[in-house]
């Protein structure tokens, strides 16, 4: 109790600090200067690493089923059932240090049907992944500009009008009922702080989620709870959207009238991005961290103008201070932003999470308006989990209905071509028809994609309740997005096979065949040739290229053939990979897409591909200037699902100053020769430990040691050792 | 046209001077460091490297034409990143008629000399003359322990210096800081006297030495035994470049 009052103190001097305070001065800190966790915060932070939080978890299941059979509940009911109870379900948690709260305090969503009733409802249709709506991303704007009281006056109008429509009636019903079990759910946490007499806290739940929110700290508390009601419903990869546009206006009104001073801002912000690592370790994904909390910033306004903002750099500043895998940060860019705010960036990227993530509105923007998208809304774009562009509260995309993999595409191209006699052109003519092939068998599993209703998610969607209608049954933007998946490799296969087998006709046909169904096992000369020699994409040669740019055009071809994907959409190409630079090499339990064995590139059976767009595994390219060259040649207007260029740098690269403004010079250059999207790995200890046990994945890694670099497979053990045990000592 | 041999070209060299930058490190050197860090960079010949990851060949000859359309390949790239193209090596002066019929086929772009400063007056100049900016390296002030540690004496390299000052090109001075060899009292006072006043020097870095210089000496099948003690500390002195009025910079 005493703390929590300390707590509360400290609060009120922080929000009172004078304005003309030195560290206040302008909107935001200088870059120079980094963010430091407030002492609290430390604690905070220190308490959810030691799992502090998961003490308050109770783990026995809430049975929500049988209610749900008794009361012979329909499927959008029992949706909004499972949102009342497990709301109902959690303790209000309120830790002393904290001032932004909610901590989950249940595990396992309950089932709302039983496996055999699943397979009823579910009959005849396909189900994306877990089978609930996911990755997408709320109108958050909307939820803190209206509160959620002024969605459910939308809803009651909406029901007044509709009222001879029964499933309007029934849906806004469910709506309502959401509404009033968050509304609840913060009323109880009102009580608990009121309870610990956090009076600050009081008198914020008291007024969100429920009404607009009036302080930089109530929006942040209301998209808190908002957001994880969401995936207390089973919904998953949830997007936090253009985090720097919605929230500026409340940050800014709190800084002038002097509620807020910026480190008392950026202190809040932290125990924000804090707070979305509490109950991460409960969110599905395919590995921890893969939870989809990603928020873009930057880029342009709805009417063109420059949307960058003070918060845009403070979100990199704290991001940076707060060092935790979440939320993942993404960063729209042109080839006029600012070389401040990209360093800013840099400095977020040398601590290596991986983040930013920066996409090129310059590309991205027209790819979204030649796929029919509205220019104000293309402006408005964000990105789903990972990188899937996404128009925020009017998209319900399906972003990842699977993969074409372009090594079968071409495998099967080479290995059917060869034998017939084809010419490379004819070859070419096959990697298209496969490539079609594959488009349609995924769009014909998608016509029947079945999207379970999704109540809660459509309160913080626009229109669903203004137009009394589920978000399940579509939104403004209702298109699918297919990742044109390990796109590097199919192309060196290409190109080894024009150079080799027809232009220099240096290998015979019978020859490479015989290699591939060996896996290279009896010709290790031509495997070497192939990996050494062959045209490789990412040192911007053309041989290679040309095949990239091709394949990517005969995807766009495939996926342009089909013309409705069974919800009035359309199927998006996009460069991504996902897991499939796994699963297409080793193959995955339940997927549709071919696997291959060994491929013309040298690739041996079993071996990963290239993950999104990066140069094959294992070939040795140019350097980044080379690779930037490579990707900017496809035509990405007609590749508007995204999926990033990825650059490994490393960390030692980022030793001073003048270092971290050219990673931001090179994110320029990324812009500027017309790449669409980028993501900039620092090298930590476990690359370069796998590159010790197995330096045959490796042979492109370069390590910089005092004035030099070196490939790090050819240093000498001792000297492996000490820069790994380097890159430990500097974490 | 001429031939040179190449052993790297590195793409986002991001400490071989402003901007991003692409180093062209040219193979051979006079010069034979006790400490250097470069063994490939040693001889003038292509050799093969032998490295966990598999063989390769260090060193291949190229054109100048050649050469030239690769930088120029990323000119536009290289201004856009307020960079340009750094020859370093190995001893860029070693090929010195090449580097100048390569630059001279270049787009625009900022050209860094990275030197030893040992080659003769008029090959240094041909290729001085063509750069917006050098560095220069002076490691010991005095002749005879120059000449003990790298196997040349630094009477041409400080004639070099001193004509440098008479061209419009800036510079700067790097000394590799060698514990008990250049990281002497003596013998940084003894540059920073030197140097002082001298007409466009930007300032002076100092490279500290780092223990994994030797790393790569195993895949060039070469020996690195360095008649000094790796691992005593490295004596870094910034104060005797301050008061003579130059900036020092420790990278």
């Amino acid at each position: 109790m005493t703390n929590a009052i300390t707590a509360e103190l400290n609060h009120k001097k922080t929000a009172r600090g004078a304005p003309n305070n030195s560290r206040s001065n302008g909107n935001v800190h200088s870059p120079e200067v980094d963010f430091e966790l407030e002492p609290r915060l430390v604690r905070l932070k220190n308490a959810m690493r030691d799992g502090f939080y998961r003490e308050f978890r109770r783990t026995e299941q809430i049975d929500v089923l049988n209610e749900c059979d008794r009361e012979n509940l329909s499927w959008p009911r029992r949706a909004a059932r499972l949102t009342r109870r497990m709301c109902e379900a959690q303790l209000p948690i309120i830790v002393p240090d904290e001032r932004i709260v909610f901590t989950r305090t249940t595990t396992a969503i309950p089932p709302i049907y039983s496996p055999s009733q699943w397979q009823t409802v579910t009959q005849g249709r396909t189900l994306h992944e877990c089978g609930v709506i996911s990755n997408i991303c709320a109108n958050w704007e909307m939820l803190l500009s209206q509160g959620l009281l002024g969605r459910r006056k939308v809803a009651l109008a909406t029901r007044e009008r509709l009222k001879r429509n029964a499933e309007a009636v029934e849906f806004l019903d469910c709506a309502i009922e959401t509404i009033d079990t968050v509304l609840d759910l913060a009323r109880r946490y009102a009580a608990e702080a009121s309870r610990r007499s956090r009076r600050g806290l009081v008198e914020v739940l008291e007024h969100v989620p429920a009404l607009p929110a009036r302080s930089f700290q109530e929006a942040l508390q209301a998209i808190r709870l908002c957001h994880s009601v969401l995936w207390l419903g089973g919904h998953y990869h949830c997007g936090l959207g253009r985090f720097d546009q919605y929230m500026w206006p409340y940050l800014e009104a709190d800084l002038a009238c002097g509620r807020l001073d910026i480190n008392g801002a950026e202190q809040l912000l932290a125990e924000f991005f804090l707070s979305l690592n509490k109950d991460s370790d409960l969110y599905p994904g395919i590995q921890q961290g893969d939870n989809g909390q990603s928020l873009m910033l930057g880029g342009v306004k709805r009417n063109g103008t420059d949307a960058v903002n003070p918060l845009t750099c403070m979100v990199l500043r704290v991001a940076r201070g707060v060092g935790m895998i979440d939320p993942k940060i993404n960063l729209r860019v042109t080839k006029d932003t600012p070389l401040e705010l990209l360093t800013v960036a840099a400095k977020l990227t040398e601590i290596g999470l991986g983040f930013p993530q920066y996409s090129n509105d310059d590309v991205v923007i027209p790819g979204l308006v030649a796929h029919g998208y509205d220019l104000e809304d293309a402006r408005d774009y964000s990105v789903a989990a990972c990188w899937e562009f996404i128009v925020p509260g009017s998209a319900m995309e399906v972003v990842n209905v699977g993969a074409v993999s372009m090594p079968a595409a071409v495998d099967q191209a080479i290995r059917a071509g060869l034998p017939a006699g084809d010419s490379f052109e004819n070859i070419l003519n096959r990697v298209g028809g496969n490539l079609q092939l594959q488009v349609e068998k995924l769009a014909e599993r998608s016509v029947r994609l079945l999207l379970p209703p999704a109540p809660y998610h459509s309160v913080l969607m626009g229109g669903c309740l203004e137009r009394g209608s589920d978000i399940s049954n579509g939104l403004k933007y209702n298109n699918f997005g297919i990742h044109g998946a390990c796109s590097s490799n199919a192309a060196d296969a290409l190109a080894a096979v024009k150079s080799f087998v027809f232009d220099e006709q240096s290998v015979s046909p019978g020859c490479l065949l015989d290699a591939l169904n060996t896996n290279f096992d009896q010709d290790e000369a031509l495997h070497r040739r192939l990996v050494d020699e062959a045209p490789k994409v990412g040192n911007n040669d053309p041989r290679a290229d040309t095949m990239l740019v091709k394949l990517f055009e005969l995807f766009a071809d495939a996926c342009e053939s089909v013309p409705d994907n069974g919800r009035g959409g359309i199927f998006r190409p996009g460069s991504g990979s996902a897991m499939y630079y796994v699963w297409l090499a080793r193959g995955h339990e339940g997927m549709m897409e071919p696997t291959v064995g060994a491929t013309a590139d040298g690739r041996k059976q079993g071996d990963l591909f290239s993950s999104s767009l990066a140069p094959s595994p294992g070939v040795r390219v140019r350097g980044p200037l080379s690779i930037l060259k490579s990707y900017a040649k496809i035509d990405y207007r007609r590749i508007c699902n995204g999926g990033p260029l990825t650059l490994e740098l490393s960390d030692t690269v980022f030793r001073n100053s003048e270092a971290i403004r050219q990673v931001a010079l090179l994110v320029r250059l990324f812009a500027a020769v017309g790449c669409q999207q980028l993501q900039i790995n620092t090298l930590n200890v476990e690359t370069l430990k796998d590159a010790k046990a197995h330096p045959e994945r490796h042979r492109n890694l370069v390590v910089r040691v005092w004035g030099w670099s070196g490939y790090f497979c050819e240093l000498d053990e001792n000297f492996q050792d000490q820069i790994i045990s380097r890159h430990v000592h500097g974490k | 046209m001429l031939k040179g041999v190449v052993f790297h070209i590195k793409e986002f060299a991001v400490h071989d001077g402003p901007g991003i930058r692409m180093t062209i490190f040219m193979k051979g050197c006079p010069l034979h460091c006790a400490w250097c860090h470069n063994p490939e960079g040693m001889s003038p010949q292509p050799q093969v490297i032998r490295g966990a990851g598999g063989e390769r060949t260090a060193g291949h000859f190229v054109t100048s034409a050649e050469l030239a359309s690769r930088i120029n390949d990323l000119a536009d790239l290289l201004r856009l990143g307020e960079g340009g193209v750094t020859f370093s090596g190995g001893e860029p002066l070693a090929q010195a008629d090449f580097v100048a019929e390569v630059v001279d086929q270049l787009d625009p772009l900022h050209i860094l000399l990275d030197t030893s400063g040992f080659a003769p007056e008029r090959v240094f100049q041909t290729v001085a003359s063509r750069s917006h900016l050098i560095f220069f390296d002076l490691k010991l002030i005095d002749s005879r322990a120059h000449a003990n540690y790298t196997g040349v004496g630094n009477e041409i390299i400080l004639r070099n210096l001193k004509t440098l000052t008479r061209m419009a090109v800036p510079y700067v001075i790097r000394v590799p800081l060698i514990p008990g060899v250049t990281d002497t009292q003596e013998n940084l006072s003894g540059i920073a006297r030197h140097v002082a006043g001298m007409r466009g020097l930007e300032r002076v870095d100092l490279l500290p030495y780092n223990k994994a210089a030797g790393a790569k000496y195993a895949a060039c099948g070469m020996n690195y035994s360095p008649q000094f003690d790796e691992n005593a500390p490295v004596h870094v002195d910034t104060a005797c470049f301050e008061s003579a009025g130059i900036e020092a910079r420790i990278l």
